[in-house]
């Protein structure tokens, strides 16, 4: 099975789709992470957001690609009154605190969205333009799936390019690396952080409303996938944006073979690759900054 | 420390007493809160250890009280151990499995810390999900109570058993006070404060944090040994990382760094569950019923307002007043 190029095939697109929705979802949390040292367990709830809102647009307007713009937007708006209300507080309080305050936000998510829309899975159709399949290196794949792939590659350049290339993102890079300082020249770091926080909560929104097509919707979905972008984001090295990349395609990989070449062991091949890798590797596989 | 010290019998003694009148009172239902919140108060304590004492927060120790739940029901079940040889063994496998991690994670700490006990208790939970021995996702049901048919007692009777769980209880609190007074107790405490001084004063702080981490893990399988009898079935939720979490709110809601704070926060919070996610409790406030299929919403925001609200936790105010209290008799006499 495993020599077979076909199965290999296919099983790596499946991969690399899930480490373009892993992506997605874990450079808010990354870049949070490495921003203001903050660990932001709601995060998966962002994306259950996003998954919903879309819902909620797809019924009304019968439009994927209006909820595509309205969900991450709605999502990042939400993320922003979640900082101003609650997270801005803790900003200065221990790991634990923020863990805990935030784990308490996840059972808030959960239960706002059974009241919401109820408890029982619901899905929404792949959009006209994407439903059916291609063919690829001989393979017949979803569309949308691959659109799942391209998407996660282009926001990879994209972030990129304003990471390196403009001032924000040097901005970023530099109080990734030493906030103190960034703020003694001038900057005004608590409103670049708060921008970024919102764009990371754009991201998961967006994140939800593109994987709505392809997982369930319920209440609770954000449970394993929150640990499954926690592992992402420890495994990358929090704040790099190429450890993000790099530990997305490695859990997406891991993951997905995982299931189908030892499916008794399931994600218990994610968790043990967590934990080897950052035995060896404490800081992360890209490290941006040493460990304190 | 000192004035919580001052503190930590009285307030264990009051628990004991609120225990006693809660079972002498109390009704079938009311016994099984109690055996609940005997169960979860070990569980509690033993997170304590690592937490309040060591700085060690672990968001995975859950995974060690399943370890120990399934250790039980396997040696019961397959084995036809009896009950009081399988809790034995609980202890033992939970023990040699957290030593075993603890060798490990013990390296890292901070967030990184939290972060690695968080994949290896979900590594517990993904075995135990997927292990066919162990009736994967369906868990495992019938395992048996103690047999304490010699001493003329029937642990299948609810008062009898909640009263064997609290006295198991009280044991390990008072266990655990003796660690935590004895000298490597005061090593841990000192680990907690300020790590980097005490390897700076030559202690070799990653042996201690490694006994704590297998210390915590062993009464963790305790009380996972005792859930399996409790309940009867056990499931891979209980390694689940959520049911860690919520271990760790109560030790803050109790207080950070004191075993009966963690007693007291896992009583108060098995009683607001109950509350809560009772219909009556509800229509009482003239809210509608329904609610109480939510309580997990308002025990959330329960939660975020601890966790800003409370530094030290309820405990905490408690020695605050008890100290406000004397100083002021102090100042009249």
């Amino acid at each position: 099975m495993l020599l077979d190029p076909g199965f290999l095939i296919v099983q790596t697109l499946n991969g690399l789709q899930l480490a373009a929705l892993l992506f997605l979802l874990s450079i808010g949390l990354s870049v949070v992470f490495g921003l203001m040292n903050f660990i932001n367990l709601a995060h998966g709830t962002l994306f259950m957001a996003g998954a919903y809102l879309a819902l909620t647009v797809v019924r009304a307007f019968d439009s994927f690609w209006l909820a595509l713009l309205v969900a991450p937007l709605g999502v990042a708006v939400l993320g922003g009154l979640l900082y101003l209300l609650l997270l801005r507080h803790l900003e200065r309080a221990d790991p634990m605190r923020q863990v805990l305050a935030t784990f308490g936000l996840i059972f808030v998510g959960i239960e706002v969205v059974d009241l919401v829309w109820g408890s029982l899975p619901h899905t929404i159709d792949v959009p006209l333009l994407l439903a059916g399949s291609s063919t690829i290196l001989g393979q017949v794949y979803p569309t949308y799936r691959l659109f799942i792939i391209a998407l996660g590659v282009l926001l990879f350049v994209l972030l990129y390019a304003v990471l390196e290339r403009t001032r924000l993102g040097a901005v970023v890079r530099a109080g990734v690396d030493n906030r103190s300082m960034v703020a003694a020249l001038g900057i005004n770091v608590g409103a670049v952080f708060f921008l970024v926080f919102c764009l990371g909560c754009l991201l998961a929104g967006l994140a939800g409303a593109v994987a709505a097509p392809v997982f369930s919707i319920f209440p609770g979905m954000d449970l394993s996938v929150l640990i499954l972008a926690l592992i992402v984001v420890v495994l990358g090295g929090p704040g790099s944006l190429k450890g993000v990349a790099v530990g997305a395609l490695i859990i997406g990989i891991a993951d997905t073979y995982g299931q189908v070449v030892v499916p008794e062991m399931a994600r218990l091949t994610v968790y043990a690759l967590m934990a080897v890798i950052l035995l060896c590797k404490p800081a992360g596989l890209i490290p941006v900054r040493g460990v304190h | 420390m000192q004035s919580r010290d001052r503190v930590q019998l009285p307030a264990a003694g009051l628990l004991a007493v609120a225990a006693a009148v809660a079972w002498l009172r109390g009704d079938f239902f009311t016994m099984e809160l109690l055996a609940e919140i005997a169960i979860l108060a070990i569980f509690t304590m033993s997170l304590q250890i690592l937490v309040g004492m060591t700085g060690m927060v672990s968001l995975g120790h859950a995974g060690f009280l399943a370890a120990g739940a399934y250790a039980t029901a396997a040696a019961t079940l397959f084995g036809g151990w009896p009950p009081v040889a399988a809790l034995a063994l609980s202890v033992v496998v939970a023990a040699l499995l957290a030593a075993t991690v603890g060798l490990f994670v013990i390296r890292l700490s901070g967030v990184f810390f939290i972060m690695i006990t968080l994949a290896v208790g979900q590594m517990f939970h993904a075995y135990f999900f997927r292990a066919k021995l162990f009736g994967g996702d369906n868990g495992m049901a019938g395992t048996p109570r103690f047999d304490l048919a010699a001493v003329g007692l029937d642990s299948a009777d609810s008062a009898t058993f909640a009263a064997l769980l609290l006295v198991c209880a009280a044991l390990v609190y008072l266990l655990l006070l003796r660690l935590t007074r004895s000298p490597f107790g005061m090593m841990l405490g000192a680990i907690g404060q300020n790590e980097h001084r005490l390897a700076s004063l030559g202690c070799p702080v990653r042996r201690y944090k490694l006994a704590a981490f297998a210390a915590a893990g062993a009464v963790a399988g305790l009380a996972g040994g005792l859930t399996a009898q409790h309940t009867g079935f056990i499931s891979p939720d209980l390694a689940f990382w959520t049911f860690s979490g919520e271990a760790l709110i109560i030790v803050i809601l109790g207080g950070s760094g004191s075993l009966a704070g963690a007693a007291a926060g896992a009583a108060l919070f098995v009683l607001l569950r109950d509350l809560l996610s009772s219909g009556s409790f509800w229509s009482g406030l003239s809210l509608p019923a329904e609610l109480a299929a939510h309580w997990q919403l308002v025990m959330g925001l329960l939660f975020i307002v601890v966790v800003l609200a409370a530094r030290d936790g309820l405990y905490g105010r408690l020695a605050w007043l008890i100290e406000a209290l004397r100083s002021r008799r102090g100042a009249a006499s």
